[in-house]
């Protein structure tokens, strides 16, 4: 019987949320994996993105505000025959998540990052997040919001991602080729998705969004993939997709903006130096025999402390 | 008593090799069969500042350190300068005779508030505000400065390089020759030091004939050691401990963010990360190595380090108190979410940035209260580092039976120290694993079918379970059902009292010395040995006392120490903080007070000279409160 990949929880986001549409992308995508549903973990922050784990039936955990990243990380690295999605806010991931947001652009662990992207703290009832663009006043906000924005898409380029995409929460059938595109890359992904919140975000709604949005794809020529480490073809794909990137006001790009396939991930990189680190690693390692008896010789391992 | 108890400082620039003729004294004397005992104290600075490290010699093995000083050895003028205090009778100052023209202007790398002190007791004497004044005051105190042409002692032998490159060969072996330690433990020391270094080895050699030599030709040899049979031994710090113990316990997954005196830990298991193991018990089983991941901050480590452990990997941090603070929420979540992880957390001087590379013993009550609301951890404490070893090893034993945050607390002087160990034995501690579900099934995570408190864990790539830091239901989806939150609280918290039951009282608290004595001396931490020096030093003047030794703090041994501080009629607590914060422990779970403190909050580590004089002076009745305040 094929496996239900939906939970029998009640699901409490707001009616008209932007984060339905997710959910049935993320499902549908896990279910055309084809994925072992043991073998995937989703980790989420806090918000209503962090609610998402409950909903989906793979193990799941809701951890703290900013922090979905490093906990995913300790896991893919723990056990890298894991597949580990994030789903995450933009207060989340890109305000008190950044650093984390950023470091994992360095070390490319294998992550899939979805980012759940409307302007707005949503949960606590609508104030800007990182994403909210300058000047910009939704109804909760008593005066126009004095912060600039942070671009998600080009940052997580800057950062050092591998794959970087953005979806559009009303467009579940793109957005579920690019979350399956970006379970099958090595490295770690990006996924900027405009999910407008129909409660706090009155400024950019589904019908503002859907006027704006069109699909990189649509052109035969757009290509984003980068396949060898040719200086050449590394500098044209990023030109490329900071170009479109930084489009915004009058129309906003989605699709896949760029993906790098040459950077080795981390695990491999620490295979580099540790051998058996993918045959073997972490957590499937045993400790000791059946008695309880370390398997360690620790007067060999530490024979360069011996006088 | 010991025939032989030397006591050496030698100090010199930061970054100008004073680790490697510590490390040459400690090797050499080894060689002749003498243990060592060494602590380092240095500043927050990369080049330059002055660093010091204060070694005993016994010919049984040395547990504390005092003042003042055999031998204090000189690569500087700064040392001369900063160790005016801690010469006496019969020391002697051994220093390069360039030094003598140096002014006490001229030492810009001394912090200034130091600089006035030694200004201020040169002016009282009298003395002129440079070297000669220092030497003056010293020979008053009874000291003997020994001034030896460092330059010419070196070009003598070696022409290749600048001769200070020898300095701290010549130091040390200057040191090893006065006090009648062979050539032949020396030179081995050096061989060790230097590896197969080839063009290394040969100049120093040379650089120890040369010292030897000249030692002998002009007299100051105080004696012959002789030698000792001498077995192998390991020579380990508290932090090389702490990552022995947890590479022998399981550990396989590490994170740290770099921070003095905490990730020397991690780098030593990046050093070790290639296990060696034991062949026959091993050959079928699925073996690796650790991992070990330098994160963008400690949040990221703590919660990296749950990550892993959820994978069922043995995982631990390492940190110190400005990262343990950030790592509060972290815990916080171990703790709500039953997740066997390690914090080893090294004190150092605080609040804030405090004193980054100095010891203190302030951390305890706030490892006890780390993370917003209740939850069940453990908090335990080693003493020396053999307990860092073993301690290490239980620690992640704890973490995975309790499922819960184990927080193992080690000081700055501990970390610091380096100890003669004679071996280690695994088996001492066998590893606990934790209560694991059937393979394959999906499970209730937060189970209230149990007793103990303990609900099989399972583990992501075998389980299909959710987890979340909100209150949960047995599954471990979000409830705010007052039942629920009720039934999943006391669950956790029966944990504790399952630990309470199964740790043995005597890994949580221990008697050492004359049980019946009625003289109760209570420390923790790196005090440990000393005061157990400290037993010793009142029983030959006919004063009967014991030690209160306290390993854990949560859960706390209760009953135990109550009826222990029942029946004394004298406690004194000895701690390095301001506010005797084992004490407060002590009282907060028996009611009991301890009125005597001893206290010790300068960073610098507790000697056997200044704690003898202040616990007699309150066993006396002449004082109820006693500060320490030695140490440059």
């Amino acid at each position: 019987m094929a496996h239900n990949f939906r939970t029998d929880l009640a699901i409490d986001w707001c009616p008209g949320c932007g984060d339905f549409g997710i959910l049935t992308a993320l499902t549908q995508a896990l279910s055309e994996s084809g994925t072992d549903p043991r073998n995937v973990v989703l980790a989420s922050g806090i918000g209503c993105s962090g609610k998402t784990p409950h909903y989906v039936n793979v193990a799941g955990i809701h951890t703290l505000h900013g922090r979905a990243i490093p906990f995913a990380v300790g896991i893919k690295l723990a056990n890298p025959n894991l597949k580990v999605l994030v789903t995450s806010g933009d207060g989340d991931m890109l305000g008190i998540g950044a650093g984390h947001f950023v470091a994992e652009g360095r070390r490319n662990v294998g992550l899939t990052v979805m980012i759940y992207d409307n302007q707005v703290y949503g949960l606590t009832k609508g104030q800007a997040s990182p994403t909210m663009t300058l000047g910009m006043q939704t109804k909760s906000l008593s005066k126009p919001n004095i912060f600039g924005s942070i671009n998600p898409i080009t940052l997580a380029l800057s950062a050092g991602y591998t794959f970087v995409a953005r979806g559009f929460s009303f467009d579940t059938k793109q957005l579920k080729d690019i979350i399956k595109r970006a379970m099958v890359h090595e490295g770690s992904s990006v996924i900027d998705i405009l999910q407008p919140c129909p409660t706090y975000n009155n400024v950019n709604t589904m019908e503002v969004f859907r006027k704006k949005v069109y699909k990189l794809e649509d052109d035969k020529d757009w290509d984003p993939v980068i396949t060898n480490s040719n200086e050449e073809q590394l500098m044209e794909k990023y030109q490329q997709a900071y170009k479109k990137g930084m489009e915004w006001d009058d129309r906003i790009p989605t699709g896949i903006f760029f993906e790098n396939r040459t950077v080795p991930s981390f695990p491999k990189r620490i295979s580099e130096h540790s051998k058996s680190y993918l045959e073997n690693p972490p957590a499937l390692q045993v400790v000791s025999d059946e008695h309880g008896k370390s398997i360690v010789d620790p007067m060999k391992t530490f024979a360069d402390r011996i006088v | 008593m010991s025939k032989i108890d030397i006591s050496i400082v030698i100090g010199g620039p930061q970054g100008g090799g004073i680790d490697t003729s510590s490390n040459m004294i400690t090797r050499a004397f080894s060689y002749s069969g003498f243990p060592v005992i060494s602590v380092r104290e240095f500043h927050s600075n990369i080049k330059g500042r002055h660093s010091y490290v204060h070694l005993r010699v016994k010919d049984e093995k040395p547990k504390s350190f005092r003042y003042p000083v055999d031998v204090l050895v000189a690569l500087d003028p700064d040392t001369i300068f900063e160790h005016f205090e801690d010469i006496g009778k019969g020391s002697k100052i051994i220093y390069d005779t360039e030094f003598e023209t140096s002014d006490l202007s001229q030492a810009r790398m001394i912090m200034r508030d130091t600089a006035q002190r030694i200004k201020n007791e040169l002016e009282s004497k009298k003395q002129p505000l440079n070297i000669k004044g220092v030497l003056n005051l010293m020979k008053e105190n009874g000291g003997i400065p020994i001034g030896i042409p460092f330059s010419k002692v070196v070009t003598s032998v070696v022409s290749e390089g600048p001769a200070t490159r020898y300095f701290n060969t010549l130091g040390a072996s200057v040191t090893l020759s006065i006090l009648g330690v062979d050539k032949d433990s020396t030179k081995s020391a050096i061989k060790d030091i230097f590896g197969n270094k080839e063009k290394v080895i040969e100049p120093n050699l040379k650089v120890v004939d040369s010292s030897y030599d000249y030692c002998e030709t002009n007299g100051f040899k105080i004696r012959d050691l002789g030698k000792m049979p001498a077995k192998k031994v390991m020579l380990l710090t508290g932090n090389d401990g702490a990552a022995i113990g947890k590479i022998i316990g399981g550990l396989r997954f590490q994170t740290y963010y770099p921070i003095t005196p905490a990730s020397d830990e991690s780098t030593i298991l990046e050093e070790h990360d290639s296990i060696k193991w034991l062949e026959e018990e091993s050959q079928n089983l699925k073996r690796g190595g650790v991992t070990v991941i330098q994160t963008e901050d400690e949040i990221s480590a703590i919660t990296m380090a749950c990550g892993a452990a959820l994978t069922g990997t043995r995982s631990s941090t390492a940190t110190s108190g400005p990262g343990f603070s950030l790592m509060a929420e972290g815990i916080s979540f171990a703790g709500m979410d039953e997740i066997p992880v390690v914090i080893t957390m090294y004190q150092r001087g605080g609040p804030s940035t405090g004193l980054p590379t100095r010891n203190q013993q302030s951390d305890l009550l706030f490892a006890l209260n780390t993370g917003h609301g209740e939850f069940p951890r453990i908090v335990m404490s080693s003493g020396d580092v053999e307990e860092c070893i073993y301690d290490s090893i239980k620690a992640l034993n704890y973490a995975q039976r309790y499922q819960l945050p184990v927080i193992h607390l080690i000081d700055k002087t501990l970390a610091n120290t380096t100890e003669v160990v004679d071996s280690i034995d695994p088996d001492l501690v066998p590893i606990i694993g934790r209560v694991s579900p059937e393979k394959g099934s999906e499970i209730k995570r937060y189970s209230l079918n149990t007793e103990n408190g303990i609900s099989a864990m399972g583990t992501f790539g075998n389980n299909i379970f959710w987890m979340t830091g909100d209150e949960h239901d047995e599954l471990g989806h979000v409830t705010e059902d007052s039942m629920m939150r009720d039934r999943q609280m006391e669950k956790r918290f029966r944990k504790i009292e399952t630990a309470r039951k199964e740790i043995p009282v005597s890994e949580m608290a221990q008697i050492i010395g004359d049980e019946k004595a009625d003289i109760t001396l209570v420390t923790w931490g790196s005090q440990k040995s000393l005061v157990i020096d400290i037993l010793d030093d009142l029983s030959r003047e006919g004063i009967r006392a014991k030690l209160l030794y306290l390993r854990m703090f949560q859960p706390f041994p209760s009953e135990f120490v109550s009826e222990v501080l029942k029946k004394s009629r004298k406690v004194i607590s000895i701690e390095s903080n301001m506010t005797s914060q084992a004490a407060t422990v002590i009282r907060t779970n028996t009611g009991i007070e301890i009125k005597n403190n001893i206290v010790k909050y300068n960073g610098r580590h507790m000697t056997e000279d200044e704690l003898l004089s202040a616990v007699k002076k309150i066993i006396e009745g002449k004082s109820e409160r006693e500060v320490l305040r030695n140490g440059a």
